[in-house]
């Protein structure tokens, strides 16, 4: 039996909405893996399904040779997680918490290394509700650490997190999967998702849209090369570029897709000269995932 | 059970933090027997302004040796005002006497204060009579002898409130610990965590109501101990029927707060509802008064309501006029029983963790 965690046909309906339709899925057991979708795509609910919290109306999900749906309390011993919104008893301290969570469990991390470990030794006998939102994810952390498991769900582990906190934290969830435990994440972030995430799945409409590494993902959908430039200059589609693909608007920049970066640029120089336009705030690079993400679901990954 | 005590212990832990919430349980309480023992003193003597012609007389003589008046000589201008501001509960206008006809002495009171305009006119009205029967010479035709009628001892107001606050006590706890604090953790998102921890929901809720009933002794200990050592109130405390009424209330609240905590979805939504079962036991259940004051048909439904049950019971037990073996003491529990079977049934099909 191959190792890891499988979904097989899953769906889940909340009276006429479909959150997740027939949904299948493989997530190698050792990697971090990244889950993408625009809000309301029904990230939240796949991985509640896959850690035993939700019963779905349809199909299997399968820990090894272990079935979740069937026993979701046995399999939730070998997984840790962290909620969207979890909060604990706001008078008690980051200690006491994490005693309490240790003494629930039978196979068990120590307090003190996990305190020392995601750097909470100094807000060790602070209460809980004077923490930062840094300290908390931190803590929340911790907490779905304390059972020492496999598999580690992180819901939006770093929203509401100061760039220096983010940075932390993806210390710590790169360090998890040196230790051979398996990370499911949902995110928003894109950069989160290119620097942690080994393979990912883009879900919309609850079903998965395209899974592969970021590399892969980006080939697959956009081999070009993308030009950005300011909207000022005044470059739409009614313009004769050569090699591209297509033109959009983005924010404050035109976005050019390009099949051969090259030909496209000089093709740009030569109407901005013949116009007389300055190409304002212009610059190339690769596509990314963010694009890939636009091309697959048409929303935009923050929305 | 290792769950259960972890879990009770840092329940705890986090109630007795809550210094906020302590000392909203024990104030209120605290506050109203101590307010109202000193009423209980102070309503004997009445404050009485004498307006009468200079020189010696045998009236304002009298009235200065009755225990019942403290009084105040002056003239009818500053006796009207003072009366008129309630520094005086009334002002007498004493004429010069004389001993051929009979003497009318006026008696101004406000009657903004109904209940002390009452014992004004019946105290002045009373020494007056005694007085004209003294003065006559004659031997009284007629004596009264009082003699209170309670069982072992004479009970103030206070004796009366302490068994309602308990009542009220009990009630209160029980229905906004849990009603607002279970869906305090509800909506945060604390249920949630503990719902993905090994720990099952029967666990959770058990800690959660030792937790509750903790709190109750406690605070209920304290208010006893408040009111018999410090107010002197002279009540009997009969251990354990009161504890069993006290369980049997915190039973009943606790499974009706269930009930308001499974069905909101938000604590702004707990308050106003909570409020509303509340308020009206609060004053129609004898706490502050008695539910035989009332209108008969107010009283019949008032009688089921599960805050009368308690603070009967309570009441009767303290003051001696029940004990765990009488019947009435016994509708009481049974009534309680019904009320906690019923919600309890209600709240477990009603109860949700999200």
């Amino acid at each position: 039996m191959e190792k890891g965690l499988r979904l097989e046909n899953i769906s889940k309906r909340y009276g006429t909405m479909t959150a997740v339709d027939s949904l299948t899925l493989t997530v190698p057991s050792g990697i971090v893996f990244g889950l993408l979708g625009p809000n309301g795509a029904g990230k939240t609910t796949t991985l509640e399904i896959i850690e035993g919290l939700r019963r779905p109306d349809e199909g299997h999900v399968w820990w090894n040779d272990m079935d979740v749906t069937r026993n979701p309390e046995h399999a939730r011993s070998h997984f840790g997680m962290q909620l969207q919104t979890s909060a604990f008893f706001e008078l008690l301290t980051v200690k006491e918490t994490l005693e309490l969570f240790h003494s629930l469990y039978r196979k068990r991390l120590s307090v003190g290394d996990l305190i020392e470990r995601l750097d909470l030794t100094e807000k060790q006998n602070a209460r809980v509700g004077g923490l930062s939102g840094g300290q908390q994810q931190r803590l929340a952390l911790a907490c779905a650490l304390i059972n020492d498991p496999e598999v580690v769900f992180l819901d939006e582990p770093s929203a509401g997190l100061d760039p220096q906190a983010r940075r932390t934290l993806w210390d710590v969830i790169l360090g998890l999967k040196s230790e051979g435990r398996t990370v499911v994440l949902t995110t928003h972030y894109m950069e989160e998702a290119e620097v942690l995430a080994d393979r990912l799945a883009i879900i919309d409409h609850g079903h998965v849209l395209d899974e592969g590494t970021p590399r892969e993902l980006i080939q697959r959908h956009m081999p070009a090369a993308v030009i950005e430039l300011s909207r000022t200059v005044g470059v739409d589609a009614s313009v004769d570029l050569p090699a591209v693909q297509r033109t959009e608007n983005r924010d404050e920049m035109t976005i050019l897709v390009s099949d051969h970066l090259e030909n496209t640029l000089v093709g740009l120089v030569n109407w901005a000269q013949r116009e007389g336009r300055e190409l304002t705030g212009l610059t190339t690079r690769s596509a990314t995932l963010e694009d890939v993400f636009l091309e697959l679901t048409g929303r935009s990954l923050r929305e | 059970m290792n769950a259960i005590i972890v879990l009770t212990k840092s329940l705890l832990r986090q109630t007795v933090r809550n210094r906020q919430g302590l000392f909203w349980t024990l104030f209120f309480p605290l506050v109203l027997m101590f307010v109202f023992s000193f009423l209980g003193n102070s309503q004997s003597q009445v404050n009485l302004a004498i307006v009468a012609p200079s020189g010696p007389s045998a009236v304002v003589k009298a009235l200065k040796r009755s225990p019942v008046f403290h009084i105040q000589r002056t003239n009818r201008h500053v006796a009207l005002q003072e009366v008129q501001q309630g520094t005086m509960d009334a002002a007498l206008f004493i004429p010069p006497v004389d001993p051929h006809h009979t003497t009318t002495l006026t008696l101004r009171y406000n009657n903004a204060n109904a209940i002390t305009a009452q014992q004004v006119v019946g105290s002045v009205e009373a020494f007056v009579a005694q007085a004209d029967i003294a003065l006559s010479g004659q031997p009284p035709l007629f004596q009264v002898s009082p003699q209170a009628m309670t069982h072992s001892h004479s009970s103030t107001y206070l004796d009366f409130l302490l068994p309602g606050i308990l009542a009220l006590m009990t009630m209160q706890n029980s229905l906004f610990g849990i009603g607002s604090g279970l869906t305090r953790w509800k909506e945060k998102g604390v249920l949630r965590r503990f719902q993905v921890t090994p720990v099952r929901p029967l666990q959770f809720l058990t800690a959660t109501i030792i937790n509750y009933v903790v709190v109750g002794l406690v605070s209920s200990g304290i208010i006893i101990g408040f009111a018999t050592t410090i107010l002197h109130a002279t009540v009997l405390v009969p251990w354990v029927p009161l504890l069993i009424v006290l369980l049997l209330g915190m039973g009943c609240f606790l499974s009706i707060g269930f009930i308001v905590a499974g069905l909101s979805k938000s604590q702004e939504a707990t308050i106003p509802i909570i409020n509303l079962i509340s308020f009206p036991m609060m004053f129609l259940s004898g706490v502050f008064f008695s539910v035989s004051s009332l209108p008969h048909i107010l009283a019949d439904i008032v009688q089921y309501f599960p805050l009368t049950y308690v603070a009967n019971a309570m009441r009767g037990l303290m003051s001696g006029q029940l004990t765990a073996a009488s019947a009435a003491f016994r509708n009481d529990i049974i009534g309680l029983l019904v009320w906690i079977v019923v919600t309890g049934a209600i709240a477990s099909r009603t109860w949700r963790w999200e």
